[in-house]
This record gives C-alpha cells, sequence and structure tokens, in this order.
C-alpha cells in the first residue's frame, strides 16, 4: 500500500505553498474501525495523516461543502486553492465537478493515491462486533491483515470490500497534480450483476423491493451531504416555494424523494459509494446508482468522470439518440 | 355499483407544436377522449421530471409529454434534450417497479390535430388497462 511517511512529506510540503489554504486527508479516529477526514493548515497537522485500508471516505466533498460568507467592504476574496487526497473513484468525482464548472481546475491540488481497494465499515463491523479500540489494519496483497490485541486475522479481500471495489476499474486517480507511489492497472471490470440479475424481475416484485426500503428511509439526508456531486445552493427538497416534496415522512414522499435524488445523479454518478455507506437504515442507494450508470452506458455510450473536457450528459444531445419509446 | 375507471392523465404540451396540434384537433372538431388534462409549457424540455414524478404523487394515473419533431424545436433543441431525459426516467422508474407506460412521450407538430387525437386515444387506453395508480400516491392525512 501507500507510504504513509512520503504521504505526509508531499501534504507538507503543499501545505507549506503560499498558494494553498489547506489539504485535506485521513487522520486515525478514536474508536474501533474509524477513520476520520482531517484539515491540515499548517505543516505540522500533516504528521496526523494516514492511508489504510479504512479510508473509505469520499474527500471531494469538502471542498463544495465550504462556506463563502460574504465579503466586507473592501475586502478580497480568498482565491487559495484546496489540497484533497483522494483514491482512483474519488478523482473522477472531482473531474464531474470540473466538467460542470462547479470548480475550477486551477482551485484544487490534487494529491492523488493508487488504492488496491478499501475496507466496508458495515462489514468489518458485523465480522467483529463490539471493537471499540483503535485497530491496526494492513493491505496484504490479495488480504487484510487485521491486528486485534496483538492477534492478526487474514482475511481475503473480497470478503471485505465494498461492492464498488470488487469492479473497480480506476484504481489509479485518473486526474492528479502529485501522485504517491506507483500507478497500477486494474484488471477487473464493471459487469452490473446485482442490476441486471434484479431487472428480470416483475414490475410488482420490483415495487415490493423498493416499498420495503423506502418505507424506511428517514429522510436524513445523509446520502445528499455525503454526495460530492449533490451541491446545489438549494436542494430540491429543501425548496418551499413551490415545494415539490413534503416534509413527511411516508412512502409516497420518501418515493419521490430517492426518485429524484438518483435521477439528479444521471450521467453524473461516479459510483463512489459514499450515499450508501452513510445510510443510518441501509437503503440499497447503489442498485439506483448503478441501473442508471448502466443504461447512460447502453443508451448513451457515456461514462462519467472520466473526461473534464466533455459535456455533461444531459445538456448534451444527439440527433440519433434512442427514442423507441416515442409515439 | 362500482364505478368504471377513467384514467387522469396529465398533459405537459409545448406552446408551439403540441398544445397547437391539440388546439387544431379542438377547432377541427376531432373527438377524443377528455381525460388528459392539459398544462401548457413553453417547450418540452421544460418538463423537470419532478413534474412528472409529483403529478404521479397527486392522483395522475399517467402522464403525457408533448412536443415538436426533431428538428423543429421552437428554441433549437429542447426536444433533444427533453428526450434524453424521458428515456433515463423511464428506465429508472422500470427499475423501481413503476410502470414505464405510465409516463409517455410524443412529438406532435402544430399541424397534426388527428394525430395528437389518435395519441390521447391510444394512452387513454393503455393507461386504463394498466389501471389506477396506486404507488405511491400521496394521502393526506389531516
Amino acid at each position: 500500500m501507500v507510504d504513509e511517511k512520503e504521504l505526509r512529506d508531499l501534504v507538507k510540503k503543499t501545505v507549506k505553498r503560499d498558494d494553498v489554504k489547506y489539504v485535506v486527508g485521513y487522520e486515525k479516529g478514536t474508536y474501533g474501525f474509524q477513520v476520520t477526514p482531517c484539515f491540515a493548515y499548517k505543516p505540522e497537522d500533516a504528521d496526523k495523516f494516514v492511508f489504510s485500508p479504512l479510508c473509505v471516505h469520499n474527500l471531494v466533498v469538502f471542498p463544495m461543502l465550504e462556506e463563502k460568507p460574504p465579503l466586507r467592504k473592501g475586502e478580497q476574496p480568498d482565491s487559495r486553492k484546496v489540497g484533497v487526497v483522494v483514491k482512483g473513484c474519488d478523482s473522477r468525482a472531482i473531474i464531474q465537478i470540473i466538467q460542470e464548472k462547479g470548480l475550477d481546475r486551477d482551485k484544487v491540488v490534487i494529491i492523488g493515491i493508487p488504492c488496491t481497494g478499501v475496507i466496508d465499515p458495515k462489514k468489518i463491523k458485523a465480522k467483529f462486533p463490539g471493537q471499540v479500540k483503535n485497530v491496526e489494519i494492513k493491505d496484504d496483497n490479495d488480504k487484510f491483515a487485521i491486528t486485534i490485541n496483538g492477534k492478526t486475522h487474514n482475511i481475503a479481500k473480497d470478503e471485505l470490500m465494498p461492492d464498488k471495489c470488487l469492479t473497480c476499474e480506476y484504481p489509479t486517480p485518473v486526474l492528479y497534480d502529485i501522485l504517491i507511489g506507483k500507478e497500477i492497472k486494474s484488471n477487473k471490470k464493471e459487469d452490473y450483476k446485482k442490476v441486471t440479475s434484479f431487472e428480470k424481475k416483475s414490475l410488482k416484485e420490483k415495487w415490493q423491493y423498493w416499498e420495503k426500503q423506502f418505507e424506511k428511509c428517514i429522510r436524513c439526508y445523509a446520502c445528499r451531504n455525503s454526495c460530492p456531486l449533490c451541491y446545489c445552493k438549494e436542494c430540491m427538497v429543501d425548496q418551499l416555494d413551490p415545494q415539490w416534496v413534503r416534509r413527511t415522512v411516508d412512502v409516497s414522499e420518501n418515493t419521490a424523494w430517492n426518485i429524484m435524488r438518483a435521477f439528479h445523479l444521471a450521467g453524473r454518478c461516479i459510483g463512489c459509494g459514499q450515499c450508501e455507506r452513510v445510510c443510518p437504515m441501509d437503503l440499497p442507494l447503489m442498485e439506483l446508482n448503478k441501473k442508471i450508470e448502466k443504461d447512460i452506458k447502453e443508451l448513451f455510450e457515456y461514462t462519467p468522470g472520466i473526461n473534464a473536457e466533455e459535456k455533461p450528459l444531459l445538456a448534451m444531445f444527439k440527433p440519433d439518440d434512442p427514442e423507441d419509446f416515442i409515439l | 355499483m362500482k364505478e368504471k375507471f377513467e384514467p387522469n392523465i396529465i398533459g405537459f404540451l409545448c406552446n408551439w407544436c403540441s398544445y397547437a396540434g391539440a388546439d387544431l384537433a379542438g377547432t377541427s372538431r376531432i373527438q377524443y377522449p377528455p381525460n388528459l388534462k392539459v398544462i401548457r409549457v413553453m417547450c418540452s424540455g421544460r418538463v423537470n421530471p419532478i413534474f412528472v414524478i409529483n403529478a404521479l404523487q397527486q392522483g395522475a394515473d399517467g402522464v403525457l409529454i408533448g412536443g415538436c419533431h426533431p428538428g423543429d424545436c421552437h428554441y433549437e433543441r429542447g426536444n433533444y434534450l427533453a428526450r434524453r431525459r424521458m428515456a433515463v426516467l423511464k428506465k429508472l422508474l422500470e427499475h423501481t417497479g413503476i410502470d414505464p407506460n405510465r409516463v409517455r412521450m410524443t412529438w406532435v407538430s402544430a399541424a397534426e390535430g388527428h394525430k395528437f387525437a389518435e395519441v390521447v386515444k391510444e394512452v387513454t387506453e393503455d393507461i386504463r388497462k394498466l389501471g389506477p395508480m396506486q404507488n405511491f400516491k400521496r394521502e393526506n392525512k389531516w
């Protein structure tokens, strides 16, 4: 895996630059299998930085979440850059945001890490329940070496990796300023196994499944807040006039919210899996996202988050787009 | 006695073609089912998918979106964009178990009064067969 000393040195070097405000990375969390986002404003802060298979978060949200308070008279806007530590999938989110002109390319410093797969926190918690002490985890080729109370467990990667890593096509960041370590190539291929098997069900079965899922939703909007691509100034559900989605938590409104959330990410979702990871009710949101990803690949031969120069999917068209559904 | 199910269909018709087409159907006295409730939009590209979802929530059994023929859009590309959007939305609705045939799209020009009547007839019959929309209708609990 990644040499942490190299990471820290590079982050220190980046923070020292006059044109960089801060760098976002990962630090060790307080409990169990936790790693939390960490901000380095000074070079000393970089000593806390780590990178382990537990770094699942997509840190690209942070440059998008940054508040821009109104300026006082005569005050100049802070035009310094923001540094972000990214894995392969996260870098695609940055590309997508740049493509949509949500962020200027010269306003971010991308520190890329070639990633060999992370651990799904939900899966590892199920395996080692009640773990309180912080744990050391190392990447060991096709296994994760997990040391708990001096005892090392070697667990095959396939058992602990989230679905996105099992079919990851871009382990090396697609876009970066600084790369730590060597580029790695992936021989995995996205096969949309879950989606294709679900598609075979009848409409009734599908609705029965989703109704059960949508009923669980408590509309905490964690999926929206953790998503690097949900950065609208005012979200459609927060809007009061017109109020499209009411605030009641019931199947009707939850369905409207979940369909619209998935649709707003059509041609933009890069499959980082944050929405599903943060969901407190364990809704399989990635199934909706993956379905759209698969469809746009088939219908429009488009993959989001690869080329920053391309136009966004739903803002362009081809005269010969499929129209077999039109009367 | 059980009443016969009459579908409730919302039509988002584009000002320049489909709405004029509907107007022509009216002025030419062509008979078509009265189940379609028309909402005029300036372009089919104006139809946000939330309009469709919201209509279905509020008791519509189907939604019909009418635009100009490809290449005839008053705003040059609005109907092309709407076509892409609806293609994705229909696939998504199908995946969540809502019949994609409840959301229909059509190209009707201002001169096609007959086609408009035919389309409305077809959509009404299709949705009559599907039955009332029950999946996620909004319930007012007060």
